[in-house]
């Protein structure tokens, strides 16, 4: 399904996962590819929702509101005395691991696809499931990028799915803020064509 | 006496909830070991046959786990 994204696009499906990581959310929704296009400034995504006066802490604060934080998963008190229990000592892997990789190598990195679990509308980017209507906004930027006559997908047609899509939270949270699909047509095809 | 020191006690009195908590941090330590230890092998240039033989897995194994994340991040 990313064969013909840009590398913006993929940056931001990246930055997306980043994201719900961050917020320990264990599904990839709207909302966090919002927040992966504002993650990239360089982005045609970005710039117009620069244009359009959405910011990323801005976003990222209403989410938090919205549907709160999950709880972290990292290697915690816990896990280090349950480790220590079978005779490992998580300090000195840390420390280890550390020395090699650098500080918080450990915590930094998000464990790569688990198997054996649901696989939640099929495309999975190694560890979290896209919501139902991710999957759609992704549908809806193909659909755009088709209608567009644009041979690849980037974070403008994926914003335009954003705005499309109607139901998820970044819809809502757009929508509030008077984004219609609308305007975002309008700044996108300002900056394509260089204005 | 620590907290950690009074589980470690527990573990040897073979409490299941004790020792299965030990495997679940356990599997967890391991996949971020893993990951880590994959894309720093892909950074250096490791094919992915290469990766898979130390692994002990076979190379569509560590293909699939690891291969769609590094693709979308455009390496």
């Amino acid at each position: 399904m990313f064969e013909r994204f840009t590398g913006p696009a993929r940056g931001a499906v990246v930055f997306a996962e980043e994201e719900a990581l961050g917020l320990h959310h264990n599904y990839l929704g709207t909302e966090h590819l919002l927040l992966g296009l504002l993650r990239d400034s360089t982005s045609v995504g970005r710039k117009a929702l620069d244009r359009l006066g959405i910011g990323l802490d801005e976003v990222r604060s209403e989410i938090v509101r919205v549907v709160g934080e999950g709880q972290p998963d990292a290697l915690d008190d816990e896990d280090a005395a349950a480790l220590r229990a079978i005779g490992i000592d998580l300090n000195e892997v840390r420390r280890r691991v550390e020395e090699s990789f650098g500080e918080g190598a450990l915590e930094r990195i998000a464990p790569a696809g688990r198997r054996g679990r649901r696989k939640a509308c099929g495309s999975s980017i190694g560890q979290i499931p896209f919501t139902p209507r991710a999957k759609k906004v992704l549908e809806l930027a193909l659909r755009e990028a088709k209608a567009l006559r644009h041979d690849y997908i980037g974070t403008e047609h994926i914003l335009l799915g954003l705005v499309r899509e109607r139901e998820g939270l970044a819809a809502g949270i757009l929508a509030e803020r008077n984004v219609s699909d609308e305007r975002v047509r309008t700044v996108v095809s300002e900056l394509l064509s260089g204005n | 006496m620590t907290e950690a020191t009074k589980i470690a006690i527990q573990a040897s009195s073979s409490d299941p909830k004790v020792g299965l908590r030990g495997v679940a941090a356990l599997r967890r330590l391991v996949e971020r070991l893993e990951t880590l230890q994959v894309k720093n092998a892909r950074d250096l240039g490791w094919t992915w046959q290469e990766i898979a033989r130390e692994l002990k897995v076979t190379k569509q194994a560590v293909h699939k786990k690891h291969a769609r994340r590094r693709f979308l991040a455009g390496r």
